[in-house]
C-alpha cells in the first residue's frame, strides 16, 4: 500500500514538473542554430567544445584517500592484532602494499612537490 | 489575460540593451549607463534591443550578423550613427544622442506590447556544420578520437601545458570584435587549455579612441590647464569604469562614471573612490604580479604604462606653466597590472588637483609643440597602436589575469577626430564661460 502511495506521489510530482516546464514553452519555437552557437562577440569556435578536462586535485585526492584508509583500518587492526598475532600482521602487510601503489602513483604525478 | 499582464510588466521594466561598440560609439554608451530605465547587458541572450553604436567596418559585418542573430525573439535593432546592414534597410537609425534613451524605451514598449514585430533573422536556421553520423559512436569521425562532430574537430591535446605539466585538451576560438570584455574592434584567435591562455594571436586592432577637443587645441595654442586636466581625468575614469564592470563591481563602475561626468569633480571625490576601491578589494584582484611589461614595451605603450614602471616620460614637465603649479610626474616602480591601476588612480587625483589649482590662478599652457595625452606623448607623432604586444604578454596567464591585464593597458590608436566631432557629445564649457 505504501509503495503504491509512493508511486502515485512520484507520478504526480513528475507530471507536475513536466507540465510546469511545458506550459511556457508550448508556443515558443526552438532557438535558431545561430542563436544556439556560443557567444564569442562575433567570433567562431574552431574546435568542438567536447574537450577532456584534467581534474587538477585528483592526485591530491588519491593521496588523501590512501593515507585516510590506512589510518581508518589501522585502529581496529590494532585491537585485532592482540588476538590474531602474525596472521593480522600479514593481512596488514598486504593491505599496505596495495595502498602503497596509490602513493607511488601520486609520487610519480608530482604530488609531493610543493608548487 | 495572464500573458498580457506579464507583457505590461515586462514593458515597464528596465530596457535590456546589448551594445555593439562600433567606431566612436562608446561615449553615448557611457551616458546610457547612467540613464535610469536602461540596462546595458553583457550578452545578447539577455537583451531585447541590439544597439549598434558607431560605424562597423564592412569586413566585420559577418560578425555583426552573428551577434544580431543571437538575440532571443522578439527583439529590435537601433543604429546610432551607424549605417544599418543591407538586410535591415528599414531599421531605426538615430544620430541624436539626447533622443536615444527615449527611443530605446519606446521600442522596448512596442516590442513587449506586440505593436512592433521582431527584427528578421539574417542567417539561415541550419546547423553550421551538419551532423555526418559517421563512425562507430556516431561522433562524425572514425575510431574513438579524431572525429569532427558537427564539422568541428575535437579539441585535442596538441601542445604541452605551459603551466604545470598537467595537460588538457586545447580549445581554439576567435574572440571579438564585439566581445564586451575586449576593447571594441579587437579580434584575436585564442587557444585555451582550461583557463590558461596557451596562445593569443591578435587579428585586428581595436578601433581608434577619440580624445576631447582640448587636446587638439593644445597643439594650436594655449589652453586652460583646468580644462586639459579635467579631460584627462575623465578619460582615465572611463577606463576605470570599464575595468570595474569587468571585475563585477557595477556600483563602483557607475560611481567612477558619475565622477567623470560631474560638472566640477574634486580631488576629494577621487580620493573617496580610491578608498572604496581599496575596501572592495579591487587592487587585491591584481596583486599576482602578472602582465609585466619590459622597458621597451612600456615605452611603446606610453602614458600610464610607461610612468608606472618609473619612466618619467611626461611632456607636461617641459611646460613652464605646469612647473609653476609644481607638477612632477608620478611613478610607481612596478610594471605589472596592479602598478598600472595604482598609477591610474594617482594620475586621476593629480589631474583633478592640478585642475583646481589652475582654475584658481587661471593658468594656461605655454608650449604648443606637443601635448601629453592620456594615451601618451603626442608631439612629432601619435602614440602608436600596440595591440600586437598581447601576443607575447598574455600566453601563460589564466583567463582572469589576462582580462585584468588587458583592461589595464590602453593599446588602441588615437582617432584623428575629436570626441565632440565623433560622438555629438556637448563640448565641455571652458573656464572663462563657466566664470561668466
Amino acid at each position: 500500500m505504501e509503495l503504491l502511495t509512493l508511486f502515485f506521489i512520484v507520478l504526480i510530482a513528475t507530471g507536475l514538473g513536466l507540465l510546469i516546464q511545458w506550459l511556457p514553452m508550448r508556443h515558443q519555437p526552438m532557438p535558431t542554430y545561430p542563436q544556439r552557437a556560443p557567444f564569442l562577440g562575433g567570433g567562431l569556435p574552431e574546435t568542438h567544445a567536447w574537450s577532456r578536462f584534467h581534474v587538477r586535485y585528483y592526485p591530491m585526492t588519491l593521496l588523501l584517500i590512501a593515507f585516510e584508509m590506512e589510518m581508518m583500518f589501522m585502529y581496529p587492526w590494532a585491537v585485532v592484532f592482540v588476538e590474531q598475532g602474525m596472521k593480522a600482521v600479514m593481512e596488514m602487510g598486504m593491505f599496505l602494499a596495495i595502498l602503497s601503489v596509490g602513493i607511488v602513483y601520486g609520487w610519480r604525478e608530482g604530488v609531493f612537490k610543493w608548487q | 489575460m495572464a500573458v498580457s499582464w506579464l507583457q505590461r510588466l515586462a514593458a515597464r521594466a528596465a530596457v535590456p540593451v546589448f551594445p555593439v561598440r562600433g567606431m566612436h560609439g562608446e561615449e553615448v554608451l557611457y551616458r546610457l549607463a547612467l540613464t535610469p530605465g536602461i540596462k546595458l547587458v553583457d550578452s545578447p541572450r539577455h537583451a531585447s534591443i541590439l544597439l549598434v553604436a558607431g560605424g562597423v567596418p564592412p569586413d566585420q559585418h559577418d560578425a555583426l550578423r552573428r551577434v544580431h542573430d543571437q538575440l532571443p525573439g522578439p527583439f529590435a535593432t537601433l543604429w546610432y550613427r551607424s549605417e544599418p546592414l543591407d538586410e535591415l534597410a528599414g531599421a531605426t537609425r538615430l544620430d541624436d544622442p539626447d533622443a536615444l534613451p527615449e527611443a530605446l524605451k519606446t521600442i522596448h514598449r512596442e516590442l513587449m506590447s506586440g505593436k512592433r514585430g521582431s527584427s528578421p533573422r539574417l542567417l539561415p536556421d541550419e546547423p553550421p556544420n551538419p551532423w555526418e553520423g559517421l563512425g562507430d559512436d556516431g561522433h562524425g569521425g572514425k575510431g574513438m578520437m579524431g572525429g569532427v562532430p558537427y564539422g568541428r574537430p575535437m579539441a585535442m591535446n596538441m601542445t604541452d601545458d605551459i603551466r604545470d605539466g598537467l595537460t588538457l585538451d586545447s580549445l581554439t576560438v576567435t574572440l571579438g570584435p564585439f566581445l564586451p570584455m575586449l576593447p571594441p574592434g579587437l579580434t584575436a584567435e585564442v587557444t585555451l587549455q582550461g583557463d590558461l591562455i596557451q596562445s593569443w594571436t591578435t587579428h585586428s586592432a581595436p578601433y581608434p579612441i577619440a580624445l576631447e577637443s582640448v587636446f587638439f587645441q593644445a597643439l594650436q595654442g594655449p589652453v586652460p590647464i583646468a580644462e586639459l586636466e579635467r579631460a584627462r581625468a575623465r578619460y582615465h575614469l572611463k577606463r576605470l569604469h570599464f575595468a570595474l564592470r569587468l571585475a563585477g563591481l557595477d556600483r563602483l563602475a557607475l560611481e567612477a562614471l558619475r565622477l567623470a561626468f560631474a560638472p566640477h569633480p574634486g580631488q576629494d571625490r577621487a580620493m573617496a573612490l580610491r578608498r572604496r576601491l581599496v575596501r572592495c578589494g579591487f587592487f587585491r584582484l591584481t596583486t599576482t604580479g602578472r602582465g609585466r611589461l619590459d622597458e621597451n614595451q612600456a615605452r611603446r605603450v606610453g602614458g600610464i604604462a610607461a610612468r608606472a614602471p618609473g619612466l618619467e616620460e611626461d611632456l607636461r614637465s617641459r611646460d613652464a606653466a605646469y612647473r609653476r603649479l609644481e607638477f612632477t610626474p608620478i611613478i610607481q616602480g612596478g610594471a605589472d597590472t596592479n602598478a598600472r591601476w595604482c598609477q591610474t588612480l594617482a594620475e586621476i587625483e593629480q589631474a583633478l588637483q592640478l585642475a583646481d589649482q589652475a582654475e584658481r590662478d587661471a593658468v594656461h599652457t605655454q608650449r604648443s609643440d606637443g601635448v601629453e595625452t592620456p594615451r601618451g606623448p603626442w608631439h612629432e607623432q601619435w602614440p602608436e597602436e600596440a595591440s600586437d604586444l598581447l601576443d607575447d604578454l598574455l600566453p601563460g596567464l589564466e583567463w582572469d589575469e589576462a582580462m585584468s591585464t588587458l583592461a589595464s593597458l590602453d593599446l588602441a590608436p588615437l582617432s584623428p577626430w575629436s570626441l565632440e566631432e565623433t560622438s555629438g557629445a556637448p563640448v565641455p564649457t571652458s573656464v572663462e564661460e563657466r566664470r561668466a
